[in-house]
């Protein structure tokens, strides 16, 4: 297991490659900026994050850990969004009893809304980085 | 494995906030690192042979081009990477701009990141395997959604290429607002002959299919053989199409939403396209009053319309002068917050409008108080700072363009995107303007935001272009990203069955275990993360990808 910097979070984000992803892109065409800690990972679709990379990812050391899919009604794939938000609220379950849920979340951004990916990730990230301390 | 690393400065871009000599000094000690290479623009013809001769000469298994985000020139780089040999599944493009360069100021932690991008982008590559692309044969046809005048450029240009043409407008007739506009400037001509014009042209085409008082009920299949349900009185026509165009215009923007300008309560208010529907029947004459407002449902925040919408000074000026053409002795003012007449020819205009006589002021109005007499106009001179009020006779507001009503419903049968103003979303705004995320979905018009004629037209033609372009080559590949079953692992549960939406897997009743229907699975990877037994893979998304892609990430530098 990696030694987490206690300084700087690292986040690690899996974004959906119709939405989040693109919003991600469109972030950074326009110059918007965010924490470095923030590392995104592609997926074609929210739902194929299988609740075993969550899990991986916190414990090899991420500080946090996020789900960015379409909003409920948009997903390229019908309805995957739908199982991600069950999977995701299932394991914040979890989570809880361990009082690690905070490492979780999970947005809805679509490929539109950069200025609003920017704040997702930026709030998740001072909010860990508040807490680290 | 031999891996190689090629690192764009993309000129300025990724150079002045990533220290590449560090990057490459990171990479070039490491295990199977065959070559590491940087350049100034890897998308120009030298980067790109730079590329290619290193896969020759290393004998190269892996290629990683650490550069733009992969929806930028990812064709061009695969079509290279064939080129010399390699199976073009084997490339993996990692973004250090759009996700690095470009979202942070500080070098140092710029380039910690980029390492470990660059790294995520060779540990997950290392588990990619050579994938076959499909080739589908595309259908030589168009649905053009949208029978305005960008709709009808665009179906004109594809069908005299030879394309099959699906017209679709939901009015009686074709022509969209174009239609009613009594004097269109600059050429100063009635837009119903203009598009009367077009008309008797598309009929002359016998490959173009006009579907008027139709719509598009339901969409789907993928690109080169789209399946399209328009229906109309007459019942219901699928389609099958190549490609598709969406043309659907804007909506005139109702000022009703703002009650203080008496819109809709008061008759002696109305708007600029009221204005070109009926201004010969209008209560103007020598001596009558008229205000023009400009501005009125753009570049207003509060009512979520902070954009320009690019016609409506025109259309105040114009407004203008045809009252004074036939009125002289007229008093009109037009009340503006700037000009903005940017059109080729429309400063002079402007200042001709001016001889004429119409007036300018720069102001806020704040509202209009109907009086048996008049309107009151009470606002602020913005070039004064002081408050007035003025009477008048006739106030026309110059509306803006609003997003066009059915957004929402075509978003979602084509799954394509709206932007932030709810207009159609854009691939890129600048080097794809025309395309939306989705192959052979291009938009067109003011349905992606507001333009006069000529740029509609322009936008029309120019998605037809790049549509035909796509058409013509007859071919296309589909993206191998689906899902296979591992038969040794597969306890046939069939929990992926079930999850799966679009009813891709099925399952085998003799071996009791599933398979996949390659042609229907839409690569969501849903059943990858569902399978308890790991016995349903989505190919380039499978665990072992993503599962080191998130260690490259976690792991200390
Ligand atoms: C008052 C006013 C004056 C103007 N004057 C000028 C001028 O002088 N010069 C100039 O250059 N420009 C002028 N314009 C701008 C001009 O009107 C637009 O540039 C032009 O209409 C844009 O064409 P379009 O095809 O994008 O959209 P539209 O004209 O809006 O056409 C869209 C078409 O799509 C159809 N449609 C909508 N939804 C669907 C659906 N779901 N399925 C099928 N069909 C659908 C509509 O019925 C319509 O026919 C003016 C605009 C206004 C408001
Ligand atoms: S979920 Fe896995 S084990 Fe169950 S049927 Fe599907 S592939 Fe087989
Ligand atoms: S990837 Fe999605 S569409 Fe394909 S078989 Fe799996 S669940 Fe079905």
């Amino acid at each position: 297991m990696a030694e987490g910097n206690k300084e700087t979070p690292e986040i690690i984000g899996f974004a959906c490659s119709f939405c989040s992803f693109k919003a991600s892109e469109m972030a950074g065409s326009l110059r918007m900026k965010y924490p470095e800690g923030v590392k995104l990972i592609e997926v074609p679709c929210s739902s194929r994050v299988d609740p075993a990379f969550i899990i991986k990812a916190l414990m090899e050391g991420a500080d946090g850990v996020f789900v960015a899919g379409c909003h409920p009604g948009d997903c390229h794939f019908i309805k995957g969004n739908y199982y991600t938000r069950r999977k995701i609220a299932a394991l914040k379950e979890m989570f809880r009893a361990f009082s690690i849920d905070e490492k979780l979340r999970l947005f809805w951004v679509s490929a539109s809304e950069a200025r609003r990916f920017v704040d997702k990730v930026t709030d998740m990230y001072n909010n860990i980085k508040e807490t680290k301390r | 494995m031999r891996i190689g690393i090629f690192i764009c400065h993309c000129g300025h871009n990724i150079k002045s906030t990533v220290d590449i000599e560090g990057l490459k000094g990171y990479f070039k000690g490491l295990n199977n690192i065959a070559c590491v290479e940087d350049y100034p623009f890897m998308c120009s013809e030298p980067g790109q042979a730079l590329i290619k001769s290193s896969i020759e000469r290393f004998g190269l298994g892996r290629v990683i081009i650490a550069a733009c985000t992969k929806a930028l020139h990812q064709d061009m780089f695969k079509n290279l990477v064939r080129d010399a040999g390699l199976n073009p599944f084997l490339l993996r493009r990692v973004s250090i701009r759009e996700h690095c360069s470009w979202t942070g100021e500080d070098i140092e932690k710029n380039t910690s990141k980029a390492i470990r991008l660059i790294r995520a982008g060779i540990y997950s590559s290392a588990h990619y395997e050579p994938l076959e692309e499909k080739q589908v044969e595309v259908n030589k046809s168009a649905l053009i959604l949208g029978g305005g005048i960008s709709g009808m450029s665009a179906a004109a240009f594809l069908a005299r290429a030879g394309i099959e043409v699906y017209l679709v407008e939901k009015e009686k007739e074709l022509g969209g607002h174009v239609r009613h506009l009594e004097d269109v400037w600059p050429v100063r001509e009635r837009g119903k002959d203009i598009i009367e014009r077009m008309t008797e042209e598309l009929k002359t085409l016998n490959n173009v299919h006009i579907f008027t008082s139709s719509r598009l009920v339901s969409f789907g299949g993928s690109f080169g053989n789209y399946e399209a349900v328009i229906e109309n009185s007459g019942g219901e026509i699928k389609v099958i199409v190549g490609g598709v165009i969406v043309a659907i215009g804007f909506t005139a923007f109702d000022p009703s939403i703002k009650p203080e300008l008496q819109y809709g309560i008061d008759k002696r208010v109305i708007t600029t396209l009221e204005f070109e529907e009926k201004m010969h029947e209008l209560p103007i004459k020598e001596g009558s009053r008229v205000a023009i407002l400009h501005c009125i449902g753009s570049r207003d925040e509060i009512i979520g319309r902070p954009y320009c919408s690019r016609i409506c000074c025109i259309n105040a000026i114009k407004t203008g002068e045809a009252i004074k053409n036939r009125f002289k002795d007229s008093y009109v003012e037009s009340f503006y917050m700037d000009v903005r007449s940017h059109p080729r020819g429309g400063e002079e205009f402007y200042e001709d409008t001016q001889e004429k006589g119409l007036l300018f002021t720069r102001a806020n109005i704040s509202e209009i108080i109907p009086e048996q007499g008049g309107l009151v106009l009470r606002g602020e001179d913005t070039l004064l700072g002081m408050p007035f009020e003025r009477e008048f006779d006739l106030v026309v507001l110059s509306i803006g363009m609003s997003p066009p009503k059915d957004n929402q419903e075509i978003a979602g049968l084509l799954k394509i995107t709206l932007d932030k103003d709810r207009f159609f979303l854009e691939a890129h705004p600048k080097l794809r303007p025309y395309d939306t995320a989705l192959k052979g979905i291009f938009i067109a018009g003011t349905c992606s935001g507001p333009k006069d004629m000529e740029e509609s037209i322009n936008h029309g033609r120019a998605s037809a272009v790049k549509l035909y372009g796509l058409l013509n080559l007859g071919y296309a590949f589909i993206e191998p990203f689906v899902a296979y079953v591992d038969p040794k692992r597969c306890s046939g549960c069939r929990m992926c069955e079930q999850a799966c939406v679009a009813k891709a897997i099925k399952f085998d009743e003799g071996l009791h275990i599933v398979r996949v229907e390659e042609a229907a699975c839409m690569g969501c990877g849903l059943c990858n993360a569902t399978c308890p037994s790991s016995a349903i893979a989505l190919k380039g998304y499978k665990d072992t990808i993503i599962d080191d892609e998130i260690s490259a990430l976690t792991e200390a530098v």
